[in-house]
């Protein structure tokens, strides 16, 4: 079936349907143009009748051109790779779908505070992001915003949730964490030591990446892109590469998009490592945090020696990769992650015998399923709820049709159980990596075609992160340059679900609880 | 000779807790298959700090200011009167219960100095160790307590000379409330599966929150003042507990010599263990605490009803 007419199962028939994307990638997002007072029904149908997952709300600036703001509302089809991208056009406000679609809120929330239109009917309208000092009327996504001067000293007011009663009493903490770990604040309402309630309040690693993209010539993108959440660097530069290449029409060799699933899942390797020993470090079980940082160390420094970087930065570039795996080197790579396997398993062992950590575990930071479905939580806590989502499986990248695919999940959405999901991915990504390196065709390692951008035009494209999915959505303007690029990196939802995950737990519960979603800040805030 | 022995009773812990700390610290890096730094990074770190400059918040008052001198002060006496190596240097505040009284007052003050200056943080590390410690005590001095009445003495030097004269060390009583004084050595120590020492996570913490304001000299006295009880919670032990090696009083130089080498090698023992029960387990929820907190108190009264 072609990817029009799967499309058009869930297009109602009285839109017009306008396909992008180029013969290669044979046309994967299909948008149509919907009335503004239609929009609340159209995406109610996609979402609550279709149980299509909503990927991204964004907003683009193209008042130059036709006078109006455009708000797309991404949607992805499981499992056949396509988008369906219904679009309105306004000047000034908005219906806001949040009351019909939960998980739309903080989309919303970032649309108003970044391009200045009212979300008119949203639950909570707060500004999302920007802080106080950040002057009122001052839109950075719009296409007037003068990005390279200081912006004036604003005075906004900001109110976090609170809950009021006899022996309540709120703590803040953070920006500045006794640990080094990236900055934000966590407000947390307390009666003794149970949170009652608790509310990040994020962005102060805002630093205009989105902004960046629009300005930035496209040869350096890619280096910006690798920079948005420097642990996923290599995901990011892969997500960012493949939406070029749709754009641009851009055929990436085979043996290419193996390197791009074996870097990948090295990637993976090396965070999940670092993940499973912080999160028994954080019950205070050292043996098993000292051997997570280790194992991770070793992942680090093959990428090293692989592509000359530890975070694997500069490896993936428009039209492939920069850095092959000759014969030799994939032999004594595959060596060396099969020693890492069994060295895991022995770390897996060892703790699975420590009854003192599983106590720790179990039970302790659960998401209950409701809140998570209507926050639209992804990757890592979604699948530890039993469902199996993962990108690499829905909308199949780099070589990923053609390599084993199971998907890790676990059932009670403990800590306990994203402690699981991560160590399976971890076992998974081993048979990825040694499936691929068997696999892998002959052939060149990169396109020699040179990239040139279409005008208006829009590409959608999606890379499962560790953390989860991460989304872009990508625009050229009237001259083929990049007029705007959003990204949903899986903590922008997840950061929400974790204060109800954390609401009802201890205290000192809270730092393992956080450790167990390990969102990123700067992704967030971008 | 008693003036030497009188140097040694004051300075042994003083100069010797933070080896203590820095050996457990090796230790246990050993087990986690790190290399870690040296046992004598602990001297390092307070000689750093006692040069520092320090910041004090200007809501502290002045009991944030005088707790360090207290907190460490109290941590000298108490040194100064538990039998260490010798029985020469007995004096008038050998009794358990001024031990108990003065572990008492540096708790409080170091309480006290985590809520002076107001941040959250102090606030929980001191409503924590108030907690713990309401329920430590029990433990803590019935376990004593046992002993005192095995040996018809409330006299600490007194315990630890009838209980080296009798060399019976495998009695029934004694293994009780020793496992119970073993337990509360932890809590009172702030060590697994009480408090996590190493712990960044600002939210876990209990000893290092009360001290989270401190900076510079002060700090180093606050953290000097916990090493030091570290090592006299593991005199104490291998003193009462397993009390052989002690010399007598007027006992020769040489047999002090031997007696040195034999409490070197006790807290040698025990430092040992604790690292290598940091190393095995994870730490334990907080309101679990109080369970083993309570079985501790429980073995004591049991090791004191056998001793009647």
């Amino acid at each position: 079936m072609s990817k029009l007419s799967i499309a058009q199962k869930y297009i109602p028939k009285e839109y017009t349907v306008q396909e992008h994307g180029r013969p290669a990638q044979a046309g994967d997002v299909f948008s149509f143009a919907v009335e503004a007072h239609d929009i609340k029904n159209v995406t109610e149908r996609l979402y609550k009748e279709h149980k299509l997952p909503l990927l991204l709300i964004t907003a683009t600036d193209e008042r130059k051109i036709s006078g109006v703001f455009k708000i797309f509302y991404i949607f992805g089809v499981p499992s056949e790779s396509v988008f369906i991208m219904p679009y309105i056009t306004t000047t000034k406000s908005f219906p806001s779908v949040t009351p019909t679609i939960h998980e739309a809120m903080l989309y919303e929330r970032k649309i108003m505070s970044f391009f200045g239109l009212t979300p008119e009917g949203h639950p909570e309208p707060r500004s999302i992001i920007l802080h106080e000092n950040w002057p009122e009327g001052v839109y950075p996504l719009c296409k007037d915003f003068v990005w390279n001067e200081r912006p004036a000293q604003g005075n906004a007011p900001f109110t976090f949730r609170t809950i009021k009663g006899e022996g309540i009493y709120e703590l803040p903490v953070g920006p500045v964490h006794a640990g080094i770990i990236e900055p934000g604040h966590f407000r947390f309402h307390l009666a003794g030591e149970e949170i009652l309630l608790l509310e990040p309040r994020l962005g102060y690693q805002h630093k205009g990446t989105e902004k960046l993209f629009e300005t930035l010539p496209l040869d350096r993108t890619t280096a910006l892109a690798e920079r948005i959440s420097g642990d996923s660097s290599f995901s990011y530069a892969l997500l960012w590469c493949q939406t070029i290449e749709k754009l641009a029409s851009i055929e990436v060799p085979a043996r290419a998009q193996y390197l791009r699933t074996i870097f990948a899942e090295l990637e993976r390797l090396a965070n999940h490592l670092s993940d499973i020993g912080a999160i028994m470090t954080d019950t205070g079980f050292n043996f098993g945090g000292a051997q997570g940082s280790r194992l991770r160390e070793q992942v680090m420094r093959t990428n090293d020696r692989l592509t000359g970087s530890r975070f694997l930065r500069g490896a993936c570039v428009f039209g492939g990769v920069s850095h092959d795996i000759d014969k030799e080197a994939a032999a004594a790579l595959a060596e060396e992650l099969e020693a890492l396997r069994k060295d895991l398993q022995e770390v897996i062992d060892i703790a699975d015998d420590t009854l003192s950590l599983y106590n720790r575990l179990k039970g302790t930071g659960v998401l209950d399923k409701k809140v998570a479905f209507d926050h639209g939580v992804v990757g890592v806590p979604l699948r530890a709820l039993g469902v199996a989502a993962d990108a690499r499986v829905d909308h199949p990248y780099a070589a990923y049709d053609k390599l084993p695919a199971t998907i890790a999940t676990s059932e009670d959405g403990d800590v306990n159980a994203r402690f699981r999901v991560r160590i399976d991915e971890l076992f998974t990504s081993f048979e990825v990596i040694q499936k691929a390196l068997e696999d892998m065709p002959e052939g060149a390692i990169a396109s020699t075609k040179e990239v040139v951008l279409p005008k208006n035009e829009i590409a959608v494209s999606i890379v499962e992160g560790w953390r989860g999915p991460i989304v872009c959505f990508a625009t050229t303007d009237e001259n083929g340059a990049i007029a705007r690029a959003a990204f949903r990196d899986p903590s922008f939802l997840n950061w929400e679900a974790l204060g109800y995950a954390g609401a009802g737990n201890m205290v000192p519960d809270f730092p393992l609880i956080n450790k167990s979603f390990n969102l990123s800040y700067s992704s967030n805030d971008l | 000779m008693t003036t030497l022995l009188w140097i040694l009773q004051l300075a042994l812990i003083p100069l010797l807790s933070p080896l203590a700390i820095g050996l457990t610290r090796s230790i246990k890096a050993r087990f986690q298959n790190r290399r870690g730094a040296s046992p004598l990074q602990p001297y390092c770190d307070l000689w750093k700090l006692l040069h520092k400059d320090e910041v004090i918040s200007r809501d502290a008052s002045w009991i944030f200011r005088v707790a360090p001198f207290i907190v460490f002060g109290t941590t000298l006496a108490i040194a100064a009167s538990i039998p260490l190596l010798s029985l020469s240097t007995r004096t008038h505040t050998n009794d358990l219960l001024v031990l108990v009284g003065l572990l008492a007052l540096e708790t409080f003050w170091i309480a006290l100095a985590g809520i002076d200056v107001g941040s959250p943080f102090g606030g929980f590390g001191s409503s924590r160790q108030m907690m713990l410690a309401s329920f430590t005590e029990g433990a803590l001095v019935l376990s004593l307590f046992a002993l005192a009445l095995m040996n018809s003495t409330t006299d600490l030097f007194g315990i630890a000379e009838a209980q080296s004269m009798s060399g019976h060390l495998f009695v029934v009583p004694l293994i009780v409330a020793g496992i119970s004084f073993g337990i509360a050595l932890l809590a009172e120590t702030m060590r697994y599966p009480f408090d996590n020492p190493a712990t960044h996570l600002e939210l876990t913490m209990i000893h290092e929150a009360m001290v989270l304001e401190y900076s510079g000299p002060r700090l180093a006295l606050m953290e000097w003042a916990a090493a030091n009880k570290y090592l006299i919670f593991i005199a104490l032990f291998g003193n009462l507990f397993l009390p052989f090696g002690i010399a007598a009083a007027g006992a020769s130089l040489s047999v002090i010599c031997i007696s040195a080498i034999i409490f070197f090698i006790k807290a040698l023992i025990a430092v040992f263990a604790i690292a290598a029960l940091e190393s095995s387990i994870a730490k334990l929820r907080i309101f679990r605490l109080p369970d083993l907190l309570f079985t501790a108190t429980v073995l004591s009264i049991i090791a004191i009803v056998l001793a009647l």
